[in-house]
């Protein structure tokens, strides 16, 4: 019997070999590593596995149950799916960086304790941004530093989190927190990660960024690790579902405003993780069901939407609404695919995400939180508006200028692929039920209110679309978020180091300075410097109290003057130093003589 | 095109249509009692986005490059 390890290993310990292999080979070696990781995982049973003493703590890298099998899942699957579709990356740093970040996702998953959550968690942080940064541009290693410094804030919350957590309850195991200082501070970390708002301006300020490989990998696994600690921690807390229903209409507000394809896609990463933290918000079976089928799901279409508009960008060079147009002949696989994707993210009927944004919805409904129903409906007419924009401004809309041709076939081939098992989950709702963290699964996705319900939605928001289609046109320029505020807060600061901090360092350098300039310009002669502070007291004193006529004045002026001017003529320094050289002589000769009487006896 | 669209327009009325006989079983909220409530829902939640959108925009919109 073959004894299952932590899933993260085979990455973590996988990524040493990729720089020494070449060819087919590593290519092979690639697409082995995730798979034998897929494995792996089906041996894993329910229970806690790979308990490991350190110090005086007990790590656990291996807590397995339904929810971190589920998770485990969908995590190694659309990474055997992402690397085939960076099959034909020839720079083996990011293929590196790409294990690495799937690993500690893994690795995050499978903790049973706060410690070695952390340590993955930040680990997730350091090889996500190479993504970023391998594409090698100015935006992106400015994201990058944006992007690392925003973790780095989050990453400090969580531990101050934990650690007050552990030296109130004394338990490092990962569940729900009670309430306190450590309950916010736990919850500012892993909200960081889900992109809470205002918390989520490095999404879509990074993730357009990437490499075209790279953002396919960003775009699953940070938000979801997020999303994945938060049910938990923090299941049912009703705050987190009014975040959710806040970040899915904040999402497509600003996804409509954007003219960046990737950057739209990012925000729609912020609307549907919204979908996720309010299902885990609302706490109920049905909610945290729904939630974490949403998340299954959505790493699907999602990932698939990137890889879409990656081709876009790897075949056209161009990232811009406006610039794109026409693709739909020219790119029939990716035409199709993304069309796939859209109508899965919109939640059609028959794709994937029909299926657990409608749980999702039906346990707000079922929580009678009113508010939270609506906010989530209308989100999904935003959704479902948004890809009519991207598919028609990138695929249908005229433009004969336009000059491209379809993508290598393994990257056709993971698009296709993930295309499938969108429209498999949507057409097979039951091989997601089955995987949920809560079993059986008691919801009927195609009841026939239901998929009236969005047929209606759909067909009455794209009858908008096609009246006020001038309206939706992408523009030119950028739009501002919640970053501005903090790139501001960061400008006051190196004001205030420079300005302010800087200046007065200066500023006491040049007095310490002057000081040490005066003392050492003194010392030179100290006879001179007594004679002269006499004189100076003299003529002080005889003006203060007008002691002599104004011609002894003077002439005790003068006098100090001549004094001023003797500076270093009267002081031989060897003078007074031979002296203390005899004496030391003196000395030493001495104790020498000391030390031979002293022998001698 | 004009075939396209007259099959889009039918298949609106038509769906409106079967919202009045295609009901919730379980009503929660006093909306779901409606008839065809998700097709209003289409057509105001698309125009509170738009009118929230241009709103937005007003605001945030910006030329390029603005941070450099």
């Amino acid at each position: 019997m073959i004894e299952p390890i932590p899933p993260a290993f085979f990455f973590l310990f996988g990524a040493v070999l990729i720089p020494l292999l070449k060819g087919k080979i590593k290519q092979g070696y690639l697409l082995l590593i995730p798979a034998l990781a897929l494995i792996d995982l089906l041996l894993l049973k329910p229970g806690t596995h790979w308990v490991y003493p350190f110090l005086s703590y007990v790590l656990v890298f291996a807590q397995v149950d339904r929810l971190s099998i589920i998770m485990g899942l969908i995590f190694v699957i659309i990474g055997f799916l992402a690397l085939l579709y960076a099959l034909q990356v020839r720079e083996d740093g990011q293929h590196v960086a790409a294990f690495l970040y799937v690993g500690s996702s893994l690795g995050v998953v499978f903790a049973g304790d706060f410690f070695s959550l952390f340590i993955f968690w930040e680990i997730m942080a350091l090889t996500s941004v190479l993504l970023i940064w391998y594409q090698r541009e100015k935006q992106s290693l400015d994201a990058g530093f944006r992007y690392i410094l925003m973790h780095a804030f989050g990453g400090a919350c969580l531990l101050a989190g934990i650690v007050i957590h552990y030296s109130t309850q004394g338990t490092l195991a990962v569940g729900p927190l009670g309430s306190g200082l450590a309950y916010m501070l736990v919850l500012t970390g892993f909200g960081l990660n889900t992109a809470f708002i205002p918390l989520h301006t490095w999404l879509p300020d990074a993730y357009p960024e990437g490499t075209v490989t790279g953002s396919v990998f960003l775009s699953v696994y940070t938000t979801k690790t997020g999303v994945y600690v938060l049910a938990r921690c923090f299941p049912g807390a009703e705050g987190v579902a009014i975040m959710g229903g806040a970040m899915a209409v904040y999402g497509v507000t600003f996804a409509l405003l954007q003219n960046d394809v990737r950057r739209l896609l990012s925000y729609h990463i912020v609307s549907q993780v919204g979908y996720m933290v309010a299902g885990v918000g609302i706490g109920t079976e049905l909610g945290i069901n729904g939630g974490i089928g949403h998340l299954f799901n959505n790493i699907l279409y999602k990932a698939l939407l990137f890889m879409c508009m990656g081709s876009v960008i790897f075949s056209t060079g161009k990232r811009k609404f406006t610039e794109l147009g026409g693709l739909a002949r020219k790119m029939p696989i990716t035409t199709l695919t993304c069309v796939i994707a859209a109508l899965s993210i919109s939640g059609a009927p028959g794709f994937n995400g029909f299926i657990s944004k409608g749980m999702v919805i039906s346990a707000a409904t079922e929580q009678h939180n009113s508010l939270l129903e609506l906010m989530l409906v209308l989100a999904s007419v935003g959704t479902f508006l948004s890809f009519v924009k991207l598919c028609y401004f990138t695929f249908f809309a005229k433009n004969e200028a336009m000059e491209a041709r379809e993508v290598p076939f393994p990257m056709q081939l993971a698009m296709v692929l993930t295309a499938f098992l969108c429209v498999f989950i949507g057409v097979y709702p039951q091989s997601l039920y089955r995987l949920l963290p809560f079993a059986p699964v008691v919801y009927h996705a195609y009841a026939p209110y239901h998929v009236l319900g969005v047929v209606q939605l759909f067909l009455l928001a794209g009858l908008v679309f096609i009246l006020a289609k001038k309206q939706f046109t992408p523009h030119l320029g950028i739009a501002l978020d919640f970053d501005y505020f903090y790139r501001l807060g960061g400008r006051l600061l190196l004001w205030f180091c420079d300005a302010a901090l800087n200046a007065g360092r200066l500023g006491w350098q040049e007095r310490c300075g002057r000081v040490v300039k005066a003392a050492v310009h003194f010392s030179r002669d100290p006879l001179w410097l007594t004679e002269t502070a006499a004189r100076y007291v003299e003529v002080r004193f005889h003006q203060g109290f007008a002691l002599g006529s104004k011609h002894e004045i003077d002439a005790l002026r003068w006098e100090l003057k001549e004094v001023l001017k003797k500076r270093g003529e009267a002081y031989d320094e060897n003078f007074y130093r031979r002296p203390i050289g005899i004496g030391v002589l003196l000395a030493l000769v001495f104790f020498f003589i000391l030390g031979l009487i002293y022998l001698k006896v | 095109m004009n075939t396209l669209k007259m099959i889009y327009g039918l298949g609106v009325v038509f769906s409106i249509l079967s919202g009045f006989f295609i009901r919730l079983e379980h009503v929660v909220f006093p909306w779901h009692k409606i008839p065809s409530w998700e097709a209003i829902l289409g057509v105001l939640g698309s125009l509170l986005l738009l009118v929230l959108v241009k709103v937005v925009g007003i605001i945030v919109n910006r030329e390029e490059p603005f941070y450099d």
